[in-house]
């Protein structure tokens, strides 16, 4: 089998993180990178960090595997390939008993009306206690390898996922002593390193996810952390008319349908191959400045009309993100 | 559902999953309003400043009026007038801290605090409440005949409503009155007061977090405790002003199965929260250009039409591969015949299952140019309102 330089590179961190803009496919990539590093027989969690859990019907046809949904440890849907909803409750737990050892101080801890209270609305816990267990999990072992050598993490929608990311540092910035302090610094570490961990921004070729994935990319770099391939997602393909203007000219001289045959207009062919030929210049135009402006390569995938819902339907998004990935390069 | 029509309400709220359209809907309405005779005001939260492009301004956090001359040169005779303004959750945040602080010192202490300078946007609901606030605000001061509100993209549907009571009832926590108003009425964080808690529990987070933390906590929390009055009563009074009846609320959704899904549970999440539902904007829809219904087309049907489409063609001398162009074409037929099915049948499923009627519904076709400009979100007002599309 060829070599797929990109997917290798991306495969070699330990922590992706899939992020972007609602509705831009990032839960489909985050579950076809999952299925693709997989393929290579490297153990991959993907993690996923909503209310609802929706990794494990992309990724398994076994309707069983949601009923252990949003414990504490990884899952198992295929060869090498997991799956894990963190909870940021269930994570604090976890992490309340790994610090304080005696589970009846953790319970009264958890019981306590005006903990929870305070849990309710407290500034940035949840994103710190999640990234505390993505680092948790980067850093099992297994004999002398990691247990799990690669998690890729269906990220918060864009507005969202700055302030997600941006949580460490300010704990860094007000806490100088303790053991918060120390596991912040390890989880901020994992974060700013290129080699273990990359941003993937997924964004549409369209105005406002374009601007605001170029709003995300100069935010992550103020945060020290490194951008991968930047994701365009569902790219409508031109038609493949290259002599555009001589077919549409052409179109215009053919006779008007005969009833038997209304689909045989040229005005109906002439306004859809239009229709397409101005969609896929403006998608090119919004990709440039999306080039121009974000410092990585971007990796195009193409408009899919088959809606991804299980594991048959992920599989052609799959291939074409394995396709796109080939020419992907580590930025120096 | 409401009766009143959409733009005859002073207060529209604009709710959605994230990357279906609500930013340019909402603006798509307040022009229509504004070329109607209002005073409009649309409320932003989306850091869109392309929208600002657009509108020919610099969007920022105070009201933005867009010149009568700008309007008409995208063709819209406007007797209103249509402002914008995005706001600033870190700003709205500063001048509630100002307004609401019983003294300078407070006032200082909150501000610097390095908890409330980095996390005011990660504070639970912080945007949400910001918009909130602002919103109460703009419409007390009773200069806007609508206020149209682009609440902020959000997984969590409705944080934007449950915002005021989370943090309300998180400053009024009995852990927080237990753990700091001692300490108010010393002056000073004192962690000896600490022991007014329940010990285990105090000892125990102290043992996690550090003490560095826990102060910085406590400082800021403590700020906050002596403005909670003043957040309270807004809290309340704008959660009335959500449920009152001048105050609307649309949905938008776009043509994904995923996303109608997603719409579908916060309609239902709306209507338990008894707001006034006005109906569901489909944004970006695709649509069969051709007269009738949109065709089913298969393979065999489109391998004819190949077939028909090389032939009258090549009849033309066309100085091209007629065969290669007719696929192409037919194609593009094809493709859009069945994208316009695909959405025209997620959308008839989702109005099925939330029980809308036909007016209640206002579908968006998706445009192939930049829908940002003036001249788009006109074409978008002409496909919200019938009585627009003569303009």
């Amino acid at each position: 089998m060829r070599v797929n330089e990109g997917l290798a590179a991306l495969s070699q961190r330990r922590l992706l993180i899939v992020t972007g803009k609602g509705g831009t496919g990032k839960t489909t990539i985050a579950a076809a990178l999952g299925l693709l590093s997989a393929r290579q027989g490297i153990d991959t969690v993907v993690i996923e960090l909503g209310e609802t859990p929706l990794l494990p019907r992309l990724l398994s046809d076994d309707p069983a595997t949601l009923q252990t949904d949003g414990g504490r440890d990884p899952i198992q849907l295929a060869p090498h390939l997991f799956t894990l909803r963190i909870v940021p409750e269930v994570a604090l737990i976890e992490y309340l008993e790994l610090q304080l050892r005696v589970r009846r101080i953790v319970n009264a801890v958890v019981r306590n009306k005006g903990f929870r209270r305070m849990l309710d609305a407290a500034p940035g816990w949840r994103a710190l206690i999640t990234l505390g267990k993505l680092w948790y999990l980067q850093s099992r072992m297994q004999g002398e390898r990691p247990r799990w050598p690669l998690l890729i993490v269906d990220g918060p929608a864009t507005g969202h996922g700055i302030s997600f990311l941006s949580v460490p540092k300010v704990v860094l910035d007000s806490v100088q002593l303790g053991p918060l302090r120390r596991h912040t610094d390890w989880v901020q570490d994992l974060l700013q390193d290129p080699q273990r961990t990359l941003v993937l921004p997924v964004t549409l070729a369209e105005e406002l996810p374009v601007s605001e994935t170029l709003e995300l990319c100069a935010r992550m770099a103020g945060l020290g952390m490194t951008i991968g391939p930047v994701i365009a997602n569902a790219v409508e393909p031109g038609p493949e008319l290259p002599q555009l203007e001589t077919v549409l000219s052409t179109l215009a001289r053919l006779t008007p349908p005969a009833r038997d045959a209304p689909l045989l207009d040229p005005e109906l062919l002439r306004t859809c191959v239009e229709y397409r030929v101005r969609r896929s210049s403006l998608q090119r135009g919004f990709l440039k400045q999306l080039e121009r402006g974000c410092g990585s390569s971007i990796v195009s995938l193409p408009y899919l009309v088959r809606a991804i819902e299980n594991p048959a339907s992920l599989a052609p998004l799959a291939k074409h993100l394995k396709r796109a990935l080939a020419g992907w390069e580590m930025p120096a | 559902m409401s009766e009143t029509p959409w733009l005859e309400h002073q207060i529209l709220v604009i709710v959605g999953t994230g990357g279906v359209g609500k930013t340019t809907v909402s603006a798509a309405l307040g022009l229509e309003a504004a070329r109607r005779g209002k005073r409009v005001l649309v409320l932003t939260i989306d850091p869109a400043r392309r929208l600002g492009d657009a509108l020919g301004i610099e969007l920022g956090h105070e009201p933005h009026s867009i010149p009568g001359a700008v309007l008409r040169a995208a063709g819209i005779e406007a007797s209103g007038e249509f402002v914008a303004m995005m706001l600033d959750t870190k700003q709205t945040f500063d001048d509630l801290v100002r307004r609401y602080s019983p003294d300078e010192e407070a006032l200082e202490r909150i501000l610097t605090n390095p908890i409330y300078q980095n996390l005011t946007d990660a504070l639970a609901g912080s945007r949400e409440y910001s918009a909130m606030e602002s919103l109460h605000q703009l419409h007390s001061a009773g200069e806007y005949d609508l206020i149209v509100l682009d609440t902020p993209p959000s997984s969590h549907a409705l944080e934007f409503l449950d915002a005021p009571r989370r943090l309300t009832g998180f400053l009024q926590s009995d852990l927080l009155k237990l753990l700091f108003r001692p300490a108010l009425a010393l002056g000073r964080t004192g962690f000896r007061l600490f022991r007014f808690g329940s010990a285990t529990v105090l000892r125990a987070l102290e043992m996690v977090t550090g003490l560095g933390f826990l102060r910085a906590i406590s400082d800021f929390l403590l700020a906050f405790e002596s403005m909670l009055e003043g957040f309270t009563e807004r809290a309340r009074a704008t959660e009335a002003l959500l449920r009152d009846p001048i105050c609307g609320f649309v949905l938008v959704v776009g043509p994904d199965p995923e996303q109608a899904r997603r719409a579908e549970d916060f309609w239902k999440r709306l209507q338990q929260e008894r707001v006034h539902l006005l109906g569901l904007v489909m944004n970006r829809v695709r649509t069969w250009p051709g007269r009738g219904r949109t065709p089913e087309l298969g393979t065999a049907e489109a391998k004819q039409l190949t077939e028909q489409l090389t032939k009258e063609l090549a009849k033309r001398d066309p100085g091209f591969e007629p065969e290669q162009a007719a696929r192409e074409l037919v194609a593009t037929l094809t493709q859009q015949a069945l994208l316009a099915r695909r959405d025209a049948e997620v959308g008839a499923r989702l109005e099925e299952a939330i029980g809308l009627s036909p007016e209640a519904v206002r579908k968006i076709p998706l445009f192939s140019e930049d829908v940002h400009a003036l001249e788009g979100l006109r074409r978008m007002a002409s496909h919200l309102f019938e009585e627009a599309r003569d303009v």
